[in-house]
């Protein structure tokens, strides 16, 4: 039997509803470590079936609040919880949610076959999950290896098999990129869209933001600690849009930029042949050209993408606490 | 629980601490019996004999008082009886350091080896965690006391006999002294989980129990005979050392007094299991309040 369709049998019997469906609530949570808050009043919702990215600048929160949502730091105000249920009240939390998160590790000199047969044995899973997710994860050919050979992409493919051991509803990574090599990234990428088609719950931290983009549907900015934005990564961007600069190639630069000002326009002549021009949109500089006669080879918006986004909106705030 | 157990006991089987753990206990019992066997040769002999292989022959050259300190050692230690309690308890002295450091590594392991994360994933009920821990440790302590006194009643008995001794097996005094050595290391299993939790530092756990338990009782003896003689001129206050573990331990397993002020050895184990039972309940409160990042 396939993972998947284990999963969909489970699913009647999950909890957060007949449906299996489990989102991830955060309210008002706060985590204070001394003088340092470091996280502050964070109130974010996570649905199922979709990809939602988990973004902030360094020391910005994100892994205290993903230890805080599974139980391992203890809240100095507010509630995280999973389908309605703090992580540490669910009475099978593997089987409803997998995690993989930073400095989490296995024993240096167990092999990652053992790491996750320790694991299904504590939990009473099957054994044969340790099997059935190194090779999911690929890794089969190290699994009788000890940790400690391992590089940084093996730990984090064997991170992602123990979250996947219970065939979870919800899946939390802690920068589960990191250190996977480009292959690795498109297969987390396919595997992480895929578990969200079927209805779980996939909230996925990172840095990398052109991967971010190509991934996720939904993002959570954090800064400081503090909610920045939630939203879909199009809403979030299309602000950004308005006004965003055009760049226009043309053999005669001068008299496309008068034409240009004198329409209102911002012009400036990086080199011989391109122009970059803001306060007036493409289509109009499109219909401005023709009409003064002026051949355009190249015309386009300098589209803001996601890494536009979270600069400006995390800007104020990005500085290292 | 039994999961939790059972998950215990593999990740043991599955790490280099399960045959490092069974050679230092099969080391050490080898050794001790070697250890106690010359020493019981020595004494089981007539007080002549004993006397001519402590002068290296010359037995008519020895001052009297000296005469007179072996006449005493011998006196004590001639008995069929007592070398068999000593010689089947051989694997006590190392032993219950072994258990109470396997305790320690049980725990302290998961912060060391940075498992604590990927365990509480699994278990988030911490304290039981801890008590899965303390089950699978008892079990290997008990499977440890169970290999070192069958190889020290074996060698023991077998030594015993050819020296013309009964074997002592089913002599009420050798029996509870078996028994009592299986309650020390069981009580110093309780004690190692209960120091690891409060100590999670591996380095510095193992260390400390370990220079309490070697240097424990000798601090001890000397700190209460400096408060006798100093402070309070009581007999009480030298029977108090008990109040330190390996001090407990000795009164605990000892067939005679362990010390002249020594308390019965019913004390020496309450002392240890409280000790024990502190540490666990103040180590896990610890643990439950700590966040693990
Ligand atoms: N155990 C701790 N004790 C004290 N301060 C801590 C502790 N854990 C985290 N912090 C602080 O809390 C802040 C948030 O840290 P956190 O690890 O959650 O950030 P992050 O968003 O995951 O950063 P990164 O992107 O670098 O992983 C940081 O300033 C950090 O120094
Ligand atoms: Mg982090």
């Amino acid at each position: 039997m396939t993972i998947h369709a284990q999963a969909s049998e489970r699913r009647h019997t999950a909890p957060g509803g007949p449906d299996g469906q489990s989102p991830i609530v955060v309210r008002g949570l706060t985590k204070q470590y001394g003088e340092l808050t470091a996280v502050d009043d964070l109130t974010f919702t996570v649905t199922p079936g979709r990809v939602t990215g988990f973004l902030g600048p360094n020391g910005a929160g994100k892994t205290t609040t993903l230890r805080m949502l599974l139980g391992l730091v203890a809240p100095t105000s507010g509630t995280a919880t999973i389908g309605d249920r703090l992580y540490a009240d669910l009475p099978e939390p593997t089987r409803v949610v997998g995690a993989v998160l930073e400095a989490s590790s296995a024993h240096r000199g167990r092999t990652g076959r053992n790491h996750l047969r320790a694991a299904c044995i504590a939990t009473g899973l099957e054994i044969s999950r340790a099997d059935a997710t190194l090779e999911m994860v690929g890794l089969m050919a190290a699994a009788d290896r000890p940790f400690k050979g391992y590089s940084l992409g093996m730990r984090q493919r064997l991170g992602i098999a123990s979250a996947m051991l219970g065939d979870p509803d919800v899946l939390i990574l802690d920068e589960p990129a990191n250190g996977l090599d480009p292959e690795g990234i498109r297969w987390m990428r396919t595997l992480l869209q895929g578990l969200a088609s079927e209805g779980r719950t996939v909230l996925v931290s990172s840095h990398l933001l052109s991967e971010m983009q190509a991934l996720a549907d939904e993002v959570v900015i954090v800064a400081a600690g503090r909610l920045a934005r939630q939203g879909s990564i199009d809403d979030i961007i299309a602000p950004l849009s308005i006004g965003a600069p055009v760049q226009v190639s043309t053999p005669q630069p001068e008299r496309l930029a008068a034409a240009l000002r004198s329409a209102g326009a911002t012009v400036t002549i990086p080199n011989g042949t391109a122009l970059r021009v803001l306060g007036i949109e493409e289509s109009l500089i499109g219909d401005l050209a023709f009409s003064v006669g002026v051949p355009v080879h190249r015309l386009y918006t300098e589209t803001p993408d996601l890494e536009d986004a979270f600069l400006t909106l995390t800007h104020a705030e990005a500085a290292i606490r | 629980m039994k999961r939790l157990v059972h998950a215990e006991l593999f990740k043991l089987r599955t790490t280099n601490a399960w045959w490092l753990f069974a050679l230092a206990i099969l080391a050490s019992t080898v050794t001790m019996l070697v250890v106690n066997g010359i020493n019981a040769y020595s004494l089981l002999q007539p007080f002549n004999s004993f006397v001519n292989l402590h002068s290296h022959g010359h037995a008519g050259s020895i001052p009297a008082d000296f005469l007179a300190h072996l006449r005493q050692e011998w006196t004590a230690g001639h008995d069929g009886i007592g070398q068999a309690a000593m010689l089947y308890t051989s694997g006590q002295l190392i032993g219950v350091l072994l258990v109470c450091l396997l305790g320690i590594v049980m725990v302290t392991s998961e912060f060391y080896q940075q498992t604590a994360t990927f365990t509480f994933l699994q278990t988030p009920r911490r304290s039981a965690v801890i008590r899965g821990k303390l089950v699978a440790a008892l079990l290997v302590a008990g499977l440890a006391w169970l290999v070192s006194t069958v190889i020290s009643v074996a060698a023991g008995a077998a030594f015993l006999h050819s020296q013309g001794y009964s074997t002592g097996l089913g002599h009420w005094a050798v029996d509870r002294a078996i028994l009592l050595n299986l309650a020390a290391y069981l009580l110093w299993t309780l004690f190692g989980i209960g120091f690891g939790c409060l100590v999670r530092h591996q380095l510095a756990a193992t260390v400390s129990a370990t220079v309490l338990y070697l240097i424990g009782a000798t601090a001890a003896a000397t700190v209460f005979e400096l408060l006798n003689t100093y402070v309070l001129n009581q007999n009480w206050v030298l029977a108090a050392q008990v109040v330190v573990p390996p001090v407990a331990s000795t009164v605990m397993v000892s067939a005679t007094q362990a010390f002249e002020q020594s308390p019965p050895a019913w004390v020496g184990a309450v002392v240890l299991l409280v000790w024990s039972l502190v540490a666990i309940r103040l180590g896990d409160r610890r643990l439950q309040r700590h966040d693990i990042t």
